[in-house]
């Protein structure tokens, strides 16, 4: 497998930033009672992942040492409130349903854990793929989370009826502890099929 | 100083300035925009507190802005009173109101609601202390100033899941046909802890149930509703009377 596909491909499974690294989990517990917060969610994020590795990797070279971690937070944390801003604007409803989380983004560890383990030391087009690469290894455990939470939830996908109209819907799956479980059995079916485990 | 130093100062100046920039750049673009989405928030929740469906289910609207303002000019009108004696003022609208004026609620705008030339429906906003933020809301009575039409809750920063409940329809769905006033006097209303059934078992008029785990939000609205109430009856007394 080449550099570039590797780089893309590897977080979507066997260096998931959700499922293998632990990171990002606010916001994965957070947003996938349903499907559209979910998606507008993982946009938001790939944006602003891609983005901030780029912009970090492009200025690896002139950023000094002493206060790079600050220089990361302030891109970030500048990328994430022009994504809300926008989001305000054209997406409102949506907007109030993401609440803070949107705005969480700054907090979330994929996006600061990648700028410094890899833009600061890869060139942009790699720093790129390798946001673009995570944000949607993040995107397909969140996916598959509100999925599972919708439609257990709410017996509906996306807004449309999977199941019949006399399913009562389950509370759990609709709150916090029901995505806890839902990403706990996920990380385990996950970590099972490629053999990846903890040292002890 | 060293020249080390004078370069991180350096840079680190110019990241502050270019990322303000461009931050302020997007703010001062996207603005008219934002308050233009927030407004229509704001008329939507006023339409409603009114009982008019402006939203299905799944949360989707079902209301074009057009359709929300013609509401507003064919239906609606609006007053301001005077908080300390409860009376209209001629001549000021909502929206010559300043800042402080909505927050102290010296002064405090009043939609009437008509129908064929007579007033059915009145509703005015609310507002308080949740536990986090301010909890923002339209509250809308019947014509007899004492059966509660609707209320919504639409802005605030309380805790997803937990305060943010307030703004959830099963929540704000609980407050249509309860009573603020009876006999000449105002109903002590209550937002009750554990449920309306597990203090009034034979039921109560002016309870609704309060939301798990967000004690300080549930007592704040239910501390708010009634001052808020209090300070429009002024003018609601001279209705009744009339």
């Amino acid at each position: 497998m080449s550099k570039t596909k590797a780089i893309i491909l590897d977080p979507l499974s066997d260096n998931n930033p959700i499922t293998i690294q632990v990171l990002g989990i606010c916001s994965a517990l957070a947003v996938t009672v349903k499907m559209e917060t979910a998606i507008v969610m993982c946009v938001a994020l790939t944006v602003v992942l891609t983005l901030s590795n780029t912009v970090i990797s492009l200025l690896r070279t002139v950023i000094p040492f002493q206060i790079r971690m600050i220089v990361e937070m302030s891109v970030i944390a500048s990328l994430v409130v022009l994504t809300d801003q926008v989001l305000k604007a054209y997406l409102y409803d949506i907007s109030t349903q993401l609440s803070v989380f949107v705005g969480l983004i700054i907090t979330n560890c994929i996006v600061m854990g990648r700028a410094e383990a890899f833009a600061l030391q890869n060139p942009p087009y790699l720093s790129f793929l390798d946001g673009l690469g995570n944000a949607l290894g993040y995107s397909a455990i969140l996916i598959i989370v509100a999925s599972i939470r919708e439609v257990l939830g709410s017996g509906t996908w996306y807004g449309m009826a999977v199941l019949p109209e006399a399913y009562m819907g389950n509370g759990l799956a609709t709150l916090a502890p029901g995505a806890f479980i839902i990403v706990g059995l996920i990380i385990w079916v996950q970590r099972t099929v490629i053999k990846k485990f903890e040292d002890s | 100083m060293p020249k080390d130093d004078r370069n991180v100062i350096l840079f680190a100046a110019i990241v502050c300035v270019v990322c303000s920039l461009v931050l302020s750049a997007t703010a001062a673009a996207l603005k008219t925009r934002q308050d233009d989405n927030a407004e229509l928030d704001r008329r939507m929740n006023v339409l409603q507190a009114f009982g008019i469906e402006v939203k299905d289910e799944k949360g989707r609207k079902l209301l074009s802005k057009e359709e929300v303002d013609e509401y507003f000019t064919v239906n609606i009108s609006e007053v301001v009173l005077k908080a300390d004696s409860g009376e209209v003022m001629p001549n000021v609208t909502s929206e010559g109101l300043t800042r402080t004026e909505i927050k102290e609620k010296s002064k405090l705008p009043l939609y009437l609601w008509s129908e064929n030339d007579e007033i059915v429906k009145y509703a005015f906003p609310i507002s308080g202390r949740g536990l986090w933020s301010t909890v923002h809301g339209y509250l809308a009575l019947d014509q007899d100033l004492a059966t509660v039409v609707g209320v919504t809750f639409y802005k605030h920063g309380e805790t997803p899941g937990l305060g943010a409940e307030c703004s959830e329809p099963w929540f704000m769905n609980q407050f249509g046909g309860k009573k603020l006033w009876a006999d000449g006097e105002l109903l002590p209303f209550e937002v009750v802890k554990n449920g309306v059934p597990s203090k009034y078992p034979d039921g109560c008029d002016y309870c609704v149930d309060g939301i798990t785990a967000a004690t300080i939000t549930s007592n704040g609205i239910m501390k708010f509703i009634r001052s808020d109430m209090k300070a429009y009856d002024q003018y609601f007394a001279t209705i009744r009377g009339s």
